[in-house]
C-alpha cells in the first residue's frame, strides 16, 4: 500500500490545483495521527476542513486567517513531527501558493493555467509529443517517430542518448508499475532511423529574412533549424572547430559518439539555408556589425568557461578546468594518463564526465573528491554508479584545501578538509568542516568540474546586461535594451540540460518569427497510429544496459546498449497514450507548440 | 522473634524499594486490594515476585515462580528453604554473627528438611525451590509479604516465626525494601492490637503479666487490675459452653458469621446468661444478644485509625447519622460509671491524649499533629514516643526491638484436620474483591451485590469430574461440624484435592465447616485447612 | 538541583522535575487536561504549553524537564492563544449538544474541561463541532463511560495501566477516531475490570463518571477527609456529603494509597451508614416474650451495668470477656479495654484479630 502510495504521489500529474494536492497532503497526515495529542488528532481535521472550503472557493478571509492561525499552533505545539509538519507544510503553501489561495477565496476559482495536460509532454521543455512518437516506434514507423520528435526538437539522437528525460518524471504508467523508458524507446527509433536518412518536414518559401545566431550548440542549432524550415535564412557563428556545443566538447564520446551527433547536425543542415562559419570568435565590434547586418540575432553561446577554484596551487601544472579537458577531446586531442593518478574535484555530470575520461585515457587511479555526500551529487545515480563501475573512487565529505606543488612546479597532492553533513540550506543539505584532521590525495592531476560561468565580456562589451553572469532576457527571450537580439539556452538560464537549451531555441525561433511579423506554422506530416486500448498488467520497466565495466573502461566507444526489437516493443505497449485517455483529448489539455 | 505482630516496613517502602518480593498465603489483589496494585507496579517495575499460595491467585500469574503448596505447610517450605540457605551458605554470616542469636540450634532444626522432603511435604517441585531461595538470597532487598495464609492455621505462628528466620538469616531486616510483613487484615486489627484489646496486652503491647506495667497501669487509671490470665476470643468460646465465661460484651463483632465452627458459636452465644452487643445493625449475632446497643459509625465520629504499615491515621465525622444511635465511647464510659468506675466523659482528642500519656509508640501521637502541618495527611508510624519524633517507617534499623535476634526453632506439624476416606477434600476460606468480612458494610452497597451477591466453592477440575459436578452446579459441602449449599466454580486455581470459599456469602457461609483448631499462642483459628466432602445437591 | 526562572522568578527545582511540576512546587499555577501524576507524561491536551528562552516552539510542560538555567514563561500572548485554541479543538471534539448537554451532565460544576474554558473566555468553538452520538456504555454497575464527551487525554488509560495496573482500560489507537475502550459495556463481566473507579476520578470531563454522581451536584457537597473503614491499608479518602449524607467518596493522596482506592472503598464505604436498617435505639430482651424490643438509653444502660456487675461480683471478673471491634477508632478500642479491665474486672479482652 505504502508503494502504491509513493508512485501515485511521484506520479502527480502536472497542472493540478496546487491547494488540491494540499489538501490531500493534509488529509493524509490527519490520517497519520496517532491519536495522541489535540494539535494534530483535532487540528488537523479542522485545518482539513477549514482548507476544504478554501478549495471549493467557499472561504473567506476570516477563514484563511483561521487556517493560518490554527496551522501556527499546530506549528508550534504538535508533539511529533507527523502533526507539526502537515501544519508546516500547509504554512509553506499558504506562501508559496498565495497567488492561488488568493485567487479562490477573491476570485472563486483556481488562478489561470490551472489544469491538467499530458505529464510526458508537459514536463518536456520542448514539449515533444511524447505519446506520438512511441506510437510510431511500436507502429514500427521509425522515420515517423523521428520526425514526431523533430517537430518540437531537432536533436532527436542527442536526446536519445544524453537526455536527462524529464518526460519520465511523472508518467502516468507510474501508478501501475513504473514510468515508461521513453529516452530507450526514442534511442531505438534513432538507431533504427538514423536522422540524417530521414528528411525533415518541407520548409516554407524564402523570406529572405537574416538571422545571425551566435554560439553552435543544442539552442542555437535549434533556433536555426526553425528558422530554416519557416523560411528565413540562417548564419551560425560557432568559435570552435566544429558544430555542436557542449554536446561535442562537453560530452563524452563514450556517452555520445561523434557520429551519432553528427547525424542530428546534418539532419538540422538539411532544413533550409544554414550558413555555418566555424573558428569565428566574436568581439564586440564584430556583434555591432552582426546586430546592424542581420534582421535578427540569437545569443546561444552556452556557458562554456569552466568555474575556478579559489584555493592555494591551482596555477601548477596537471591541474586544468573539466571544460579546458573535454573541449580539447572534442576536438580529436585525447589526453594521456597513463600511469597518472588523477583527482577530479566536483560531484555533478560534468565531473563524472572527466573521472570516465581520464580512466579511458589510461589512469592508473581515479578518484573524485566532493564536499557532501554521494546522494547529494547532482550527477545522475546511473553516472555515478557507471562510474564507481569503471574503478573511479568517490572519496565524499571532503572540501579542496590547496593543491601540493613539487619543487617542479607540478602538482603532487590534492589536500582536502574533511566535512561533516550538516543543516539543509537551499533545499540541500550543507556540509560544514569536521573536527578531522586534513587529508592528502596524491594526485600527478587535477581535474577542476566545480561548474560553468557564461564568457559574457564582449557582449557585455556590446551592451547585454547580465545578472550573476547570464544574460537578462525577457519572457519572450529578448535581450533586455534590443529590439531584435534575443538570448537563450545556458547562456541565459546557466548551465543547464540539452533539452533545455533546445526548447530555448526553439521558443527563440518562434519569437523571432513574431518579431520578423511572422505567424510561421510549420509543417508536420506524420500520422500517429490510433491509441490502443491500455494494457493494465504491470509490468517491470525495460532497462538500458552497458557494456561490461572493464571492457568499457578502455575505450571512448559508445558505453550503451539499446533495447531489442522485442523490449521496445513491450516498453511502447507500456504506454498509457495520455494523448487519447484522460485530459489529453480535451480543449486546452495538451500542452504543445502549433 | 522480632516482637509484636506489625509490618516491619511501609508499603510503600516494600513496593518501591524491594528486589525480591515474597508473598506468602496472601491475596492482596482482593484483600488488600491497593496494596495489590502497588505490588503490581513493583512488578513491573522489574520486581521478583514469588508467590507461596496453594491457590492460583491473581498475582500469581505475574510471579516469577508460584509455589503452589498444599495447604498447611508453610513451616515445612520455610524450614526447607532456611536449611537450602543454610547448606548452601546463601546466608548473610555478617548479620548473623552481630545481630542475631540461636543459629546453630536453628541449623540443627532444619537439617532434615531437605529439598526432596520438601517436595514430598509441600507437594511442590524440588527445583522451585531452590529456585525460589538462590532469587530470593541474590537479592539486595528481599521483602516478605505475608498474610492470613500463614497466620490461620493451627501452626500460624511456627509458619510466621518460620518466615522471618528466612528474613533474619538473609540479613533482610531492618532495611529499605526487605522486612517481614504481614497485612493485617481489618482497617484497624492493627490499632484494635495496639490499644490492649488482647487479653496479655495493655496498650502497646505492654504486658499484662509485668507487675511493675500492671502498677503504673492501676495508677494511671486509679483503679485496681485484674491479674488473672485473660483467654483469647476463640478460647472463650468454649469456655462459655463450659459455663466459665457468663457474661460477654461484644462490641462490632459478629461471630456467629466470621468465626470457625458456626454452630460450636451460637452454641457458646446461648449458653451465655448475658450477652450485650453493641452495633450499628441488628447482626446474627446481636440476635442472640440480651441488650443491643445501637452505636455509631467511622462516619459519624473523630478518631484514628492505624493501618496496617503501623501508620496511625485520622478518622473524621462527616454525618451526625441516625438519632437515637450514641457514640460508643460514650455508651462504655456511661458503662463504667454505672459499674462503679468513675470515667469522665471524654472527647476522642482527650482520649488520645489519654492513649499517648500511657502507650510509649503512641507518645507523641495527637489529633492535632495529625491534622497539623507537619504531618500534612501522612499520618504517623508508631512508634512515635515524643512530640518530636517523626514516626518509624522501618523497625529494627540498627537493632531489634527485644535486643539480638533471636531464631526460633518451629518444626512441622500437619494440620490439625487432614482429608480422609470420609471427608476427602481439604477447605481453604478467604475473601474476594467484592465483599468484606460478613458484608454488614459492604453488603448495603447494591451494586457489589450486583457483581458478587452468591457463596461459591472453587474445586479443581480433576475432582469435579470424579464427582460429576460441572462448573455453575449447586453442591452440597460437608464437614464433621456442618452443612451446607453452594455453587461450584471447577477450575484449576486450587491443586487437586483442594477446594476453596469466600467466607463473605450467608447463603452459604463456609464458617459452619471450618475447624475452630487454634494455634497454640496466636489462638487464630485454622480458617485455612478444614476436612469436607462435597456433593452434588439434590433437586 | 537546577536554578531556573519561571514568570521572573528564581527558583530551585528538584532534579529531574518537569516544568509542570516545578511550577507547582511553587505554587505557580500550569493548567493541564491530561497530566496524570504518577504517569509518564502523555502529553496529549497542549493545554499546559510555555515558552522557554531560547527555543523557537512553546513546549509542554508537562513533559519537559527543567534544566539549569532555563527561563519560563507560563502566560506570554502566544501561548495563551494557543491554550485558548487548543480548548477550542477540544471543545469541538467534546461537543456541545451530544448526548449530555452542559447543565445536564454529572459533572457541570466539577469538569474541568468546563473551567478552563470559562478562565479562557471559551464559549464555544470557531472550529466544526462534532454531532456524536455513540451508545453509553453503562452496564457497570458503578461506572459509565459516554464516549460522546471523551476528549481522549488518556487519564483513565493512565490510572487504570499506570496507577491501578490492571490493565483493563486502554486507548484503541485508531488516530483520528482514537477512542477509549471502556470495559463498562454489557460485557462488562467478561472483563477484568475490577470497578474501582481510579478511571472515573482521573477523567477530566464527564465521559467517565461514577454513578453516584446523578445524585448530588459538587457545589451542593463538602468533603471530609478520613480513612478507609474496610481493610487495613489505610486508604485516605473524601467523604462526599450532601445535606448530612454522604453521597460518594473519592480517593485522596495518602501514604499508603498514593490516591487511589478499591471498589470497597470508593462505592461501599458509605451506604451502610444510613441504611434503612441501622438500629436506632437500644434494644432490651423481654424476660416474658423472650423477644428483644426497645427501650430508652438509661434503661438499656442499668440493665448492662447490673447484670455485668451481678456477675462480676458473684463470680469474679474472669467470667465476664468483651470482645473490641477491629473496625472501630483506636479512642473506641482504648476505652472498651479500659471498661473491661476497670469495670468488668477481667482480662478476657480481645479484637476480631484471628478472624
Amino acid at each position: 500500500m505504502a508503494e502504491r502510495f509513493a508512485r501515485r504521489v511521484r506520479a502527480v500529474p502536472p497542472g493540478m490545483c496546487p491547494l488540491a494536492f494540499e489538501l490531500a497532503l493534509l488529509q493524509v497526515a490527519a490520517a497519520q495521527t496517532c491519536g495522541k495529542c489535540v494539535p494534530c488528532r483535532d487540528g488537523l481535521p479542522q485545518l482539513v476542513t477549514l482548507l476544504e472550503h478554501v478549495v471549493a472557493c467557499e472561504a473567506d478571509e476570516t477563514d484563511v486567517a483561521c487556517m493560518r492561525a490554527l496551522a501556527e499552533m499546530v506549528r508550534d505545539t504538535s508533539d511529533c513531527a507527523i502533526g507539526y509538519e502537515a501544519a508546516t507544510a500547509l504554512l509553506d503553501g499558504l506562501e508559496t501558493f498565495a497567488d492561488e489561495h488568493a485567487s479562490h477565496v477573491t476570485e472563486g476559482c483556481c488562478q489561470e493555467g490551472v489544469g491538467q495536460t499530458v505529464p510526458c509532454e508537459t514536463l518536456c521543455p520542448a514539449h515533444v509529443d511524447v505519446p506520438g512518437y512511441i506510437a510510431c516506434v511500436a507502429a514500427g514507423d521509425y522515420a515517423g517517430a523521428v520526425n514526431v520528435v523533430r517537430k518540437d526538437n531537432p536533436f532527436p539522437t542527442a536526446c536519445a542518448f544524453v537526455c536527462e528525460h524529464p518526460c519520465e518524471a511523472r508518467c502516468r504508467r507510474t501508478l501501475i508499475d513504473a514510468p515508461v523508458n521513453i529516452r530507450g524507446i526514442k534511442r531505438y527509433a534513432v538507431d533504427q532511423a538514423p536522422a540524417d536518412t530521414v528528411a525533415p518536414p518541407p520548409r516554407n518559401m524564402d523570406t529572405a529574412r537574416t538571422v545571425a545566431i551566435i554560439g553552435g550548440g543544442p539552442s542555437g542549432l535549434t533556433c536555426a533549424y526553425f528558422l530554416a524550415l519557416m523560411g528565413h535564412r540562417v548564419t551560425v557563428f560557432e568559435a570552435r572547430e566544429q558544430l555542436g556545443g557542449m554536446l561535442r566538447y562537453g560530452i563524452p564520446a563514450y556517452r555520445f559518439p561523434r557520429e551519432r551527433l553528427d547525424e542530428d547536425v546534418r539532419g538540422i543542415m538539411e532544413a533550409g539555408t544554414i550558413t555555418v562559419r566555424c573558428g569565428v570568435e566574436i568581439d564586440a565590434r564584430e556583434l555591432r556589425d552582426i546586430a546592424d547586418t542581420f534582421h535578427a540575432v540569437y545569443v546561444a553561446v552556452g556557458a562554456q568557461a569552466g568555474k575556478a577554484l579559489r584555493i592555494p596551487g591551482v596555477e601548477a601544472a596537471g591541474v586544468m578546468s573539466a571544460v579546458e579537458l573535454l573541449g580539447a577531446i572534442g576536438d580529436g586531442a585525447y589526453p594521456d594518463f597513463t600511469g597518472k593518478r588523477v583527482v577530479v574535484v566536483g560531484g555533478g555530470n560534468v565531473a563524472m564526465d572527466c573521472a570516465r575520461t581520464a580512466v579511458r585515457a589510461g589512469a592508473d587511479e581515479v578518484s573524485v573528491a566532493y564536499r557532501r555526500r554521494r546522494e547529494d551529487m547532482t550527477a545522475l545515480p546511473a553516472e555515478v554508479e557507471s562510474a564507481v563501475a569503471e574503478g573511479v573512487e568517490l572519496i565524499t565529505l571532503e572540501a579542496p584545501v590547496r593543491i601540493e606543488v613539487d619543487e617542479e612546479g607540478h602538482c603532487a597532492a590534492l589536500v582536502t578538509q574533511p566535512q561533516m553533513i550538516g543543516a539543509v540550506r537551499g533545499g540541500r543539505p550543507a556540509p560544514v568542516a569536521a573536527d578531522k584532521p586534513e587529508r592528502r590525495i596524491p594526485a600527478d592531476a587535477v581535474l577542476i568540474a566545480v561548474g560553468q560561468d557564461v564568457g559574457a565580456g564582449p557582449f557585455e562589451e556590446f551592451g547585454m546586461k547580465t545578472t550573476w553572469g547570464r544574460f537578462d532576457a525577457d519572457q519572450h527571450l529578448r535581450a533586455e535594451g534590443f529590439e531584435h537580439v534575443f538570448v537563450g539556452g545556458d547562456c541565459q538560464t546557466g548551465p543547464s540540460t540539452v533539452i533545455r537549451a533546445i526548447a530555448a531555441g526553439k521558443v527563440a525561433a518562434r519569437n523571432i518569427d513574431e518579431y520578423l511579423g511572422y505567424h510561421h506554422k510549420l509543417a508536420y506530416e506524420v500520422e500517429v497510429p490510433e491509441a490502443q486500448p491500455n494494457d493494465r498488467t504491470p509490468k517491470g520497466r525495460v532497462e538500458l544496459g552497458d557494456r561490461p565495466a572493464r571492457e568499457r573502461r578502455r575505450d571512448f566507444k559508445d558505453v550503451e546498449v539499446g533495447m531489442s526489437r522485442e523490449e521496445v516493443e513491450q516498453e511502447c505497449g507500456r504506454c498509457l497514450r495520455c494523448d487519447h485517455f484522460g485530459c489529453g483529448v480535451l480543449e486546452g489539455g495538451r500542452e504543445q507548440y502549433a | 522473634m522480632l516482637g509484636s505482630g506489625a509490618m516491619t516496613n511501609s508499603i510503600e517502602d516494600v513496593t518501591r524499594h524491594a528486589d525480591v518480593i515474597m508473598l506468602v498465603g496472601s491475596n492482596p489483589e482482593e484483600a488488600h486490594p491497593v496494596i495489590g496494585m502497588q505490588l503490581r507496579a513493583a512488578v513491573e517495575r522489574g520486581c521478583r515476585l514469588i508467590v507461596v499460595d496453594p491457590r492460583d491467585i491473581g498475582l500469581a500469574a505475574q510471579a516469577d515462580i508460584h509455589l503452589k503448596l498444599r495447604p498447611g505447610t508453610n513451616v515445612a517450605f520455610a524450614n526447607g528453604m532456611v536449611n537450602y540457605l543454610i547448606q548452601n551458605e546463601l546466608y548473610d554470616e555478617g548479620f548473623v554473627r552481630e545481630r542475631t542469636e540461636g543459629f546453630e540450634i536453628l541449623a540443627a532444626t532444619v537439617r532434615d528438611c531437605t529439598p526432596s522432603w520438601v517436595e514430598d511435604v509441600c507437594g511442590i517441585d524440588r527445583r522451585d525451590l531452590v529456585q525460589a531461595a538462590k532469587m530470593y538470597a541474590a537479592a539486595d532487598a528481599a521483602a516478605i509479604v505475608y498474610c492470613l495464609g500463614v497466620t490461620e492455621h493451627s501452626t500460624g505462628t511456627d509458619g510466621v516465626m518460620a518466615l522471618s528466620n528466612i528474613a533474619m538469616i538473609t540479613g533482610n531486616l531492618g532495611k529499605p525494601g526487605g522486612g517481614v510483613n504481614p497485612l493485617r487484615g481489618q482497617n484497624n486489627v492493627q490499632g484494635a492490637c495496639d490499644m490492649g484489646a488482647g487479653p496479655d496486652d495493655l496498650p502497646g503491647y505492654q504486658k499484662v503479666a509485668d507487675p511493675e506495667t500492671l502498677r503504673r497501669f492501676e495508677k494511671a487509671w486509679g483503679a485496681e487490675l485484674p491479674r488473672e490470665r485473660g483467654l483469647k476470643a476463640t478460647e472463650c468460646f468454649p469456655a462459655m459452653q463450659e459455663g466459665r465465661i457468663k457474661g460477654l460484651f461484644l462490641f462490632g463483632e459478629d461471630p456467629v458469621r466470621t468465626d470457625p465452627d458456626t454452630g460450636h458459636v451460637i452454641r457458646a452465644l446461648e449458653a451465655l446468661e448475658f450477652l450485650v452487643v453493641d452495633d450499628l445493625f441488628l447482626t446474627e449475632t446481636a440476635k442472640y444478644a440480651d441488650v443491643v446497643l445501637p452505636g455509631r459509625s467511622y462516619a459519624e465520629k473523630e478518631g484514628t485509625f492505624t493501618n496496617t504499615e503501623r501508620r496511625v491515621q485520622r478518622v473524621r465525622k462527616a454525618v451526625d447519622g441516625p438519632a437515637g444511635a450514641r457514640l460508643d465511647t460514650e455508651l462504655f464510659t456511661e458503662v463504667m460509671n454505672r459499674m462503679g468506675y468513675a470515667q469522665p466523659q471524654l472527647s476522642a482528642v482527650e482520649v488520645m491524649e489519654e492513649i499517648a500519656a500511657v502507650t510509649p509508640s503512641y507518645g507523641g501521637v495527637s489529633h492535632a499533629r495529625l491534622d497539623g502541618a507537619e504531618v500534612a495527611g501522612r499520618g504517623l508510624q508508631w512508634p512515635c514516643p515524643t512530640e518530636s519524633h517523626p514516626g518509624t517507617p522501618i523497625l529494627h534499623m540498627g537493632e531489634f526491638a527485644l535486643g539480638l535476634g533471636a531464631f526460633s526453632t518451629p518444626e512441622y506439624q500437619p494440620s490439625a484436620e487432614l482429608p480422609d476416606a470420609e471427608y476427602p477434600l481439604m477447605l481453604t476460606t478467604g475473601r474476594i474483591l467484592y465483599q468484606y468480612n460478613a458484608r454488614a458494610m459492604t453488603g448495603r452497597t447494591e451494586g457489589l451485590d450486583e457483581i458478587a451477591n452468591r457463596s461459591f466453592i472453587e474445586i479443581n477440575a480433576h475432582d469435579a469430574e470424579a464427582l460429576g459436578v460441572a462448573d455453575g452446579d449447586r453442591v452440597r459441602v460437608s464437614s464433621r461440624r456442618g452443612s451446607i449449599e453452594s455453587t461450584a466454580r471447577v477450575s484449576d486455581k486450587t491443586n487437586p484435592g483442594e477446594t476453596w470459599m469466600p467466607f463473605h456469602f450467608q447463603d452459604g457461609n463456609s464458617n459452619w465447616l471450618t475447624n475452630p483448631a487454634l494455634d497454640r499462642v496466636s489462638k487464630a483459628p485454622e480458617y485455612k485447612v478444614c476436612a469436607v466432602r462435597v456433593e452434588k445437591a439434590e433437586g | 538541583m537546577p536554578n531556573i526562572m519561571i514568570n521572573g522568578a528564581a527558583l530551585e527545582a528538584a532534579e529531574g522535575a518537569t516544568i509542570l511540576e516545578a511550577a507547582r512546587a511553587e505554587g505557580i499555577r500550569i493548567p493541564t487536561l491530561c497530566h496524570f501524576a504518577g504517569r509518564e507524561a502523555v502529553a496529549s491536551c497542549r493545554v499546559c504549553v510555555v515558552e522557554v528562552e531560547g527555543l523557537d516552539q512553546p513546549v509542554s510542560a508537562c513533559a519537559t524537564c527543567v534544566r539549569e538555567g532555563m527561563v519560563v514563561t507560563t502566560d506570554t500572548p502566544r501561548v495563551v492563544a494557543y491554550r485558548k485554541m487548543a480548548l477550542e479543538l477540544i471543545l469541538a471534539d467534546h461537543g456541545l449538544d451530544s448526548t449530555s448537554y452542559c447543565f445536564s451532565c454529572v459533572k457541570n460544576g466539577a469538569c474541568e474541561l468546563q473551567d478552563l474554558c470559562r478562565e479562557y473566555g471559551v464559549t464555544g468553538s470557531p472550529f466544526e463541532v462534532t454531532h456524536k452520538r455513540e451508545p453509553v456504555r453503562d452496564s457497570n454497575p458503578f461506572l459509565t463511560y459516554d464516549p460522546n464527551l471523551c476528549i481522549r487525554c488518556q487519564r483513565c488509560v493512565g490510572a487504570c495501566n499506570e496507577a491501578a495496573r490492571n490493565h483493563t482500560l486502554v486507548a484503541a489507537k485508531r488516530g483520528v477516531r482514537t477512542t477509549i475502550e471502556a470495559p463498562f459495556g454489557e460485557d462488562w463481566r467478561a472483563t477484568t475490570c475490577e470497578s474501582c473507579g481510579n478511571c472515573a476520578q482521573a477523567c477530566p470531563t464527564g465521559a467517565l463518571t461514577e454513578k453516584r454522581r446523578t445524585a448530588y451536584r459538587s457545589w451542593e457537597t463538602e468533603r471530609v477527609r478520613t480513612t478507609c473503614p474496610h481493610c487495613g491499608v489505610g486508604c485516605q479518602l473524601d467523604l462526599v456529603v450532601k445535606n448530612g449524607r454522604i453521597v460518594d467518596a473519592e480517593a485522596a493522596d495518602g501514604p499508603s494509597n498514593n490516591g487511589l482506592l478499591c471498589v470497597k472503598g470508593r462505592s461501599a464505604s458509605f451506604d451502610f451508614v444510613d441504611a434503612p436498617d441501622r438500629l436506632t435505639t437500644p434494644l432490651v430482651r423481654n424476660a416474658a416474650t423472650g423477644e428483644l424490643e426497645p427501650a430508652g438509653w438509661d434503661e438499656a444502660l442499668d440493665v448492662v451495668a447490673r447484670r455485668f456487675t451481678e456477675l462480676r461480683d458473684e463470680y469474679g471478673g474472669e467470667s465476664l470477656a468483651a470482645f473490641a471491634c477491629s473496625r472501630a477508632t483506636n479512642e473506641d478500642i482504648y476505652l472498651f479495654q479500659k471498661m473491661a479491665r476497670t469495670a468488668l474486672q477481667t482480662n478476657n479482652v480481645d479484637c476480631c484479630a484471628r478472624v
